[in-house]
């Protein structure tokens, strides 16, 4: 199978500046410098169909062209790698396999948007990623392909990497901003959207790792290529999928976008586990809603998966067998949302932890019928919080109501959680 | 103007007003605890949550976040808003203390209010409830952790709005802490604001702590008289004691604020040491018995020394009502001298600046809120006039620039410092503000006026109605009382709240005090009579820029019962006025001395050009005196 992201990767290390070079490496970024506009960059983006990468699956392009043109005064490009979702480590494999990609779709989407100091933020814990990407940084950088007047285009642009604090929630873009200006990592209030006025009040593009590494390859070969790696006809490139769990060999795979849920888990992730069967998934990440078995022929892609009531997220895969309490489950997936709710707003700040300890409950059997209801009153009203936060964190909740409320009804009928003896 | 619809009412409304401000402008309040008219949106309580109907947006939107557009239709009746509205209160609740009963906001407390107006009632969360530690913030601010609700009022007003530092939001999640790294005394100059802010009870006014409820207070509009600035206030009292005072809006004015010397100023109105009955060379004695004696001492005096060896001494922190009748009892007793002011260099600086505002130039604070560029010249607002220096951060955080002429000055935003106003580009200034003091003599601004046409002058005055003192001692021809003095004429003072320095009262055979302080001058008149202090009377004062404001009658005047003997307890003696309470305001006790002189009652201070102040309005912005 062809690979994108994947294709220079070395059995248990990091992939060389000469290997990357010589391999086809920063050829896309000649070739932009050297033949191709600002607007002509940003058009193959557009008509290559990429779709961010991060979680939320907005077309990378269309993010890019809400930059006002004209405008005086600095813009800015951040790269989002503060990966901190459950169940979702694509970054951190890519950047320590392979951190040029990451760099060279950089300094395209600089030259695309028109920016001459970008930024990656990044998690905390990624230290081997971090010292990756100075070391590319600081390789592009003295061979001329990144810095003043690159290739001799005249085009200059910096890279900065910045190690975050380290909370979940700067990794949603204003609170990563704010973060990134030395501020508390809260949400800012949309609008402004970060194109308009995002750092430090300039207009800013904020892209995940993913999304910036698959660039040089849409420039090199072209976006109808790329396009065309996708496995559905409406689907567009490749796609990293972490999948964790009950499976027999979890591991993060590059995919054809468009692939079901069982052909990746039958195929690349060899099945189950011995003994294990399907129960649930978490499609893409902690905070879509769970799979179960009826979904295993949805195409892994952000519209089907969509449509079939969750969301692709981030494409991290996390399986659960028979074995697993649904509830038990939720309750770890939520007491981390609650734990890494910046303290904002009122539904996700005093929410959650109310959902924690309904599910508390509902788990140590100590449930009763009003639960249910409390639940999904949550699940409704959390919707209206600042962010995305807690609307995400009540992902795994919604599905719990809605595929497993039988189970959750079996631990208050009973008093006590079936999955334990 | 865009035009919308809110619960079946049509609402039109100025453009980037809030859905929440055009609701209540057709008084449909809608809860809010974030929001605030001083601080803008923050959409972090989310508690005024509406449904969008119809419009550019739908389902349920923060109506604080929302700007009005045309065509939307608002329901706050909803089920679906009114649910949500529901679980934020239920949401709030989990963790706020049940202990209104022992909270100090009890009973002004909005989320009390909107408890009830969200119909929020049975707790259906069944754990513990979250618990802080907390934090010793000096003499004036109670800190209670427990009662947060998180609405991040206090820091966005303390950090952004004020410049603190020392205060701020730690921790994240449902640990979120409001307060200081360490136990300490607040820094800012305006931390008092944090009680009126607080949508609970979170900051208290610690110099008021268990004493009062909300539907025991006795409060009126006000105006705080501890410098010449004139912001509104709302002083509160219960048992003949000045418990606090709280900021009141005055958007021409204060705004929304006040600092924390004006708010924690009770101490001189509570006094024990107060001077509460009339006295005749030390003897105590009825009103009438002293206003007796003091005409028969004028007229003696007179005899003694001649005509003219009288002097009426008003001054400036005394109000409008009877300074506009001294000139009279000046005229009634052939006074030599009628002084507003005891210093010649007062008279002379607060005059000659008084001179610079005629016309429109004086700029209130509102109109610096406005400035684009701002210069401090000479003086130390944060040290002489508190909010002028709040003041000119709002227009710093809106973009203004802040020129400094002077060493060793401190202000809440940035600035640069200048040597002189030569260096300021004022010309290229929009909204210019030059901020000075009356008590520098320099003829500067005078230039400066001529110069830039659109040079507005903030003049920070000694006192809160030296703007009055100065005008009248204008109008009337009066005199410094040092000026007076020096001449040798000068035999007798009667000084109605004046602070006179010693050596100006050595040597002088009669004196004679009116006062609601303890003063050098009280102790030395040979006849007293107390007048009331402004939190015990209706009266008028006149702000720096020459703007007139009412002030109302809070409280009764007399001893507080807090500083009752108990000995004393219960009285034996049947009386009609409170012990203590023989003070009238000082207009009126001139008012009587000038019928037993003339024989002619006066009923009303205000006449001729001064008139249109009789109905002035307290809830008002004010008049501008050359208006009148």
């Amino acid at each position: 199978m062809e690979q994108i992201l994947f294709r220079h990767n070395r059995p248990g290390r990091c992939v060389t500046f000469a290997e990357y070079q010589g391999e086809g490496g920063f050829v896309a970024l000649k070739k932009a410098l050297s033949g191709m506009s600002p607007d002509e960059v940003q058009q193959a983006v557009i008509d290559s169909g990429l779709r961010g990468r991060g979680g939320a699956g907005f077309p990378t392009g269309k993010k890019w062209s809400f930059v006002p043109r004209n405008l005086t005064g600095p813009r800015w490009l951040i790269c989002n790698c503060d990966e901190m979702e459950p169940g979702t480590y694509k970054d951190r494999i890519l950047l320590e396999a392979n951190p040029y990609s990451l760099v060279e779709g950089m300094v395209l989407a600089c030259y695309a948007i028109g920016v001459r100091h970008s930024f990656i933020f990044i998690r905390r814990g990624y230290e081997q990623a971090a010292a990756n990407l100075r070391r590319a940084i600081a390789e592009a950088t003295a061979a001329g392909l990144l810095g003043e007047n690159i290739q001799g285009s005249g085009f200059s642009c910096d890279i900065d990497v910045h190690v975050s604090a380290g909370r979940y929630i700067c990794g949603e873009e204003t609170a990563l901003m704010n973060a990134l200006e030395g501020k508390r990592a809260n949400p800012r209030a949309k609008p402004p959207f970060p194109a308009i006025k995002g750092l430090w009040g300039g207009p800013t593009v904020v892209n995940n790792v993913e999304s910036l590494a698959n660039i040089p390859a849409i420039i090199a070969q072209g976006p109808r290529w790329f396009k065309g790696t996708a496995a559905t006809p409406e689907a567009s490139g490749m796609k990293l999928f972490c999948v964790s769990g009950h499976v027999a060999t979890p591991a993060c795979f590059e995919l054809p976008l468009g692939m079901t849920l069982g052909e990746i888990i039958d195929g690349p992730c060899g099945g189950m586990r011995p003994g294990s069967n399907f129960k649930a998934c978490l499609p893409g990440g902690a905070s879509t809603p769970y799979f179960t078995p009826a979904h295993l022929g949805v195409p892994m892609d952000f519209d089907p998966v969509a449509k079939a009531g969750s969301r692709l997220g981030t494409g991290g895969i996390v399986v659960f067998d028979q074995h697993t309490c649904m509830v038990a489950a939720t309750l770890n997936l939520v007491k981390f949302y609650a734990r890494e709710s910046c303290g904002w707003c009122t539904p996700c700040r005093e929410g959650l932890p109310f959902v924690v300890h309904l599910l508390e409950q509902i788990e140590s059997g100590q449930g009763s019928e009003e639960h249910i209801t409390i639940l999904k009153e949550h699940v409704q009203y959390l919707n209206y919080a600042f962010c995305a936060l807690a609307p995400g964190a009540m992902g795994p909740v919604d599905g719990l109501l809605r595929h497993f409320e039988d189970e959750v009804r079996e631990h208050i009928i009973t008093g006590k959680c079936p999955c334990r003896s | 103007m865009p035009k919308l619809i809110i619960d079946d009412i049509t609402v039109e409304v100025a453009e980037g007003t809030t859905v929440l401000e055009a609701a209540q402008a057709v008084d449909i309040p809608i809860p809010h605890f974030c929001w605030h008219p001083a601080l803008g949106k923050a959409g972090a309580c989310r508690a005024c949550a509406v449904k969008m109907l119809e419009g550019p947006v739908k389902g349920i939107q923060m109506s604080c976040m929302l700007p009005v557009q045309d065509g939307m239709v608002v329901s706050t009746t909803d089920p679906e808003a009114v649910a949500m509205r529901r679980h934020i209160i239920e949401w709030l609740m989990i963790n706020h203390p049940h202990d209104c009963p022992v909270c100090d906001e009890g009973g002004e407390c909005q989320l009390q209010d909107f408890t009830i107006a969200a119909g929020h009632g049975i707790r259906r969360y069944s754990g513990k409830k979250r618990t802080h530690v907390n934090q010793d913030l000096g003499p004036f601010i109670q800190h209670e952790m427990n009662r947060c609700i998180q609405c991040y009022r206090c820091v966005r007003y303390y950090q952004e709005y004020a410049g603190g530092t020392d205060f701020g939001v730690m921790g994240s999640a449902g640990r979120v802490y409001f307060g200081r790294f360490q136990d300490g005394e607040l820094e800012s100059p305006f931390s008092g604001n944090l009680v009126d802010i607080c949508p609970t009870g979170v900051f208290t006014d610690k110099t008021a702590r268990f004493r009062a409820r909300y539907w025991d207070y006795e409060m009126a509009p006000s105006v705080c008289s501890g410098c010449s600035l004139g912001c509104n206030t709302t002083p509160v009292a219960r048992y003949r004691e000045l418990l606090k005072i709280t900021a009141r809006k005055n958007e021409a004015v204060n705004g929304w604020f006040i600092c924390d010397r004006g708010r924690f100023s009770n101490s001189a109105v509570n006094d024990p040491q107060r001077p509460r009955t009339p006295l005749v060379d030390g003897r105590e004695s009825t009103r009438d018995e002293a206003l007796e004696a003091l005409a028969l001492r004028i007229a003696e005096t007179e005899q003694l020394y001649g005509t003219g060896s009288i002097a009426i001494v008003g001054s400036s922190r005394l109000a409008l009502e009877a300074a506009l009748l001294l000139p009279q009892l000046a005229q009634l007793t052939s006074a030599g001298a009628l002084c507003y002011f005891t210093s010649e260099e007062e008279r002379a600086t607060t005059t000659s600046h008084l001179g610079l505002l005629s016309g429109g130039t004086s700029a209130s604070q509102q109109e610096i809120r406005e400035s684009d560029c701002i210069v401090v010249s000479g003086c130390d607002p944060l040290q002489d006039a508190p909010m002028l220096a709040l003041a000119v951060r709002q227009a710093w955080r809106d973009g203004a620039t802040v020129y400094v002429v002077g060493d060793g000055i401190v202000l809440p935003c940035e600035f640069t410092a200048v040597a002189a106003v030569d260096a300021v580009p004022l010309a290229a200034a929009k909204k210019p503000v030059l901020i000075c003091s009356a008590s520098c003599n320099s003829d500067h601004p005078a230039g400066l006026l001529v110069q830039h046409s659109q040079l507005k002058l903030a003049v920070i005055f000694p006192a809160a109605n030296s703007y009055g003192a100065a005008q009248l001692a204008g109008e009337q021809g009066g005199v410094s009382l040092e000026r007076a003095v020096a001449s040798g004429k000068i035999k007798g003072i009667i000084s109605v709240e004046a602070d006179i320095p010693a050596h100006l009262l050595a040597g002088i055979p009669f004196v004679a005090a009116l006062d609601w302080r303890m003063t050098e001058t009280v102790r030395a008149a040979q006849i007293f009579l107390p007048t009331t202090a402004w939190v015990e009377m209706d009266g008028t004062s006149i702000n720096n820029e020459g703007r007139a404001q009412r002030f109302k009658k809070v409280m009764n005047p007399g001893l507080p019962i807090r500083g009752l003997d108990p000995a004393g307890h219960p009285p034996h003696l049947h009386r009609t006025v409170p012990p203590g309470g023989e003070a009238q305001p000082a207009w009126q006790t001139l008012a009587l001395l000038i019928e037993r002189v003339s024989g002619e009652p006066v009923t009303e201070p205000f006449s001729g050009r001064w008139e249109r102040l009789r109905g002035l309005d307290a809830g008002s912005e004010g008049v501008m005196i050359h208006d009148l």
